[in-house]
């Protein structure tokens, strides 16, 4: 469709007629449209109980026992008064929990969670990149076919096209089963079987990790400029060797920034993990919970798991603009 | 291959990265005190994994608790149940988190303020509106940075259990998430449409809506299903914490050694899982032609 510089009603009138249009589209709208806001009359969402004069009073209570504890003491009808705020304090408490986690209980302390926290989270991120990177390669369509690469050299006799196609299909449905299963589900049940109190953890991260990761390493293998590798086939280069010298320099830089992206959600789900009794600080998390609400330490913990967030989210921005210099 | 002798040192600045990283890995490891060896389960673990694993290709159909109350939905109900209430609670955050997003998505990107929406070279352009656009990036940073099951932690401590609490435990997090990915996206969307609108005379205001919105929609719309999906595992997790999800059917079962009705949960969450898997796959291509 050409339209000259002066388009007439009837030009850009059937310009707007010939628009792409898919049916497919419109639909996956009005069903997710409908999805998103059908959601609040078919849930059991009671505004009247959510914003009742309980809930606030509850509100009311955390927000006054959110204070540390040094900083209360008891009023005249029993009740702990806020005193007023001293930094030098607050300082020894701060400290208090980075040394000695959750008080009255057998934890260890913040910083050595914090570092926890991290180590998992790397280690995780680590294993995952490396099975990912055997994965991949048998999950791309360019690669994973008898004759990659080979514009020319017409279809394969079909038995090893459909041993490949097999290859291919499982491993795909390994990675996305891998992906499909929350880290949360995965590490409750690894925990159960490994009584070790960082392997349950480690390996969630690595299996759901291993799935995203080998899902875009494939994608960005099949995107990748074939000329090389073509160039390579027609030299003899066997299939190994094209994966190794041509495609891997090709596709480094994109899956160090992946990497580095699915790094900083990792750091977020090894301090939930936590959670399940896990060395990270999600334990200090529950525990300052769930042993006599402590909900001054609890928030402290929370507010230290920001700050590693933050950091990790650093770490890695510095990471990516290294890499993408580099390229 | 013949060293680069330009270089000074002998790794790349991404030979540094990965170098960087292989040390990371096995800090990480001596740090947490990691072997090996601890990956084979003791023997109460082992048989439990037995146990678990034989049930993986015959899940239950019915419930296998010794004893079921009367008037108890039989088990593929429950579960059914449950995946319903995973994807409601996943579709109302969603909603939240999606409006919130595009509207914080566009207060933290660069395009809409250099733009010039409301007059960049005014005096609102000047002081008022580098505030907005720092003070909004700093609250994405704040909401991105504590993980949905901890805003569920601190909202069952602060106001207990309410379904609301858990839709908009999720809602924060994503928020944050989807307005950092559409300012990115905004930003790196192609400005020809937007320069062109500008030379004939548009505001700001509509080259931002009419030249750049509708370069950056295709991959917006195609994070925000992959966003949904993310939205469907987190929403299951919840379950953990007491809400009616699927994770509250899969903790119950496996702590009552119930693994086969356990591997009937695992399947409904995997089924609800792939099935939007396949659909946003495929409104990706579509969307990327």
């Amino acid at each position: 469709m050409s339209v000259s510089a002066h388009a007439t009603e009837s030009e850009l009138d059937a310009l707007w007629r010939a628009r792409p249009r898919s049916r497919f589209v419109r639909v996956s709208f009005a069903l997710f449209g409908l999805l998103l806001v059908g959601s609040w009359f078919v849930g059991d969402f009671d505004f009247a109980d959510s914003f009742s004069d309980t809930r606030a009073r509850n509100l009311d209570r955390f927000l006054d026992e959110v204070r540390p504890y040094p900083l209360r003491a008891p009023g005249p009808d029993g009740t702990l008064e806020p005193l007023p705020w001293d930094w030098g304090v607050f300082g020894t408490w701060a400290q208090q929990r980075l040394t000695d986690g959750v008080s009255d209980r057998d934890t260890p302390g913040g910083l050595e969670s914090a570092l926890g926290t991290l180590a998992i989270s790397v280690l995780a991120i680590v294993l995952a990149a490396l099975a990912s990177l055997v994965f991949c390669g048998f999950a791309a369509r360019t690669l994973a076919t008898p004759r990659p690469f080979a514009p020319h050299a017409g279809p394969a006799p079909w038995p090893r096209r459909l041993a490949w196609q097999v290859v291919r299909g499982a491993t795909r449905i390994v990675l996305i089963v891998q992906r499909s299963m929350p880290e949360y589900i995965l590490a409750f049940l690894l925990l159960a079987m490994l009584r070790t109190p960082a392997w349950p953890a480690v390996l969630a991260l690595a299996i759901h990790n291993c799935g995203i990761l080998g899902r875009l390493a494939a994608e960005t293998i099949e995107n990748a400029d074939p000329r090389p590798a073509v160039a390579l086939r027609a030299l003899g280069a066997s299939r190994t060797t094209i994966a190794l010298t041509s495609i891997a320099p090709a596709i480094l830089p994109r899956l160090l920034t992946y990497f580095f992206y699915r790094w900083e959600t990792c750091v977020r789900e090894a301090t939930v993990l936590g959670i399940l009794g896990l060395a990270s600080l999600g334990w200090l998390i529950d525990e300052a919970q769930v042993s006599g609400f402590r909900y001054d330490e609890m928030v402290f913990f929370i507010g230290l798991g920001m700050v590693i967030v933050l950091a990790g989210d650093l770490l890695s921005a510095i990471a990516r603009r290294i890499v993408r210099r580099a390229s | 291959m013949a060293p680069d002798l330009r270089r000074p040192f002998p790794l790349g600045p991404r030979g540094f990265v990965l170098a960087g990283l292989g040390v990371a890995g096995i800090w990480a490891a001596l740090y947490l005190g990691l072997q090996p060896s601890d990956l084979t389960p003791s023997t109460g673990g082992l048989s439990l994994a037995r146990d678990f694993f034989a049930r993986a290709f015959s899940p239950a159909l019915s419930s296998e608790a010794a004893y079921v109350p009367d008037g108890t939905p039989g088990l593929l109900a429950l579960s059914l149940r449950a995946a319903v209430t995973t994807v409601v609670y996943a579709a109302a955050a969603m909603s939240v988190a999606l409006v919130l997003g595009i509207v914080l998505g566009f207060c933290a990107s660069t395009a809409w303020w250099s733009g010039d929406p409301l007059g960049g070279r005014t005096w609102f352009g000047r002081t008022v509106a580098p505030v907005i656009y720092g003070a909004t990036r700093v609250l994405i940073g704040f909401m991105r940075s504590v993980h949905e099951v901890l805003w569920a932690v601190l909202f069952l401590a602060a106001v207990g259990l309410t379904p609301l609490a858990a839709v908009v435990a999720i809602a924060i997090p994503y928020a944050g998430t989807l307005a950092k990915i559409f300012s990115e996206m905004v930003d790196e969307a192609p400005r020809e449409a937007s320069h062109a609108l500008r030379a004939a005379g548009a505001s700001g205001m509509q080259q931002f809506a009419f030249g750049l919105v509708p370069r950056a929609l295709p991959d917006m719309i195609a994070y925000a299903f992959y966003r949904f999906e993310c939205a469907l595992r987190s929403s299951a997790v919840l379950g953990f914490f007491g809400y009616e999800t699927l994770g509250r059917e899969i903790e119950q079962s496996f702590v009552s050694t119930n693994y086969g009705e356990v591997w009937t949960h695992l399947y409904v969450l995997l089924a609800l899982v792939l099935v939007f898997d396949a659909w946003s796959g495929r409104l990706r291509a579509r969307l990327a032609r």
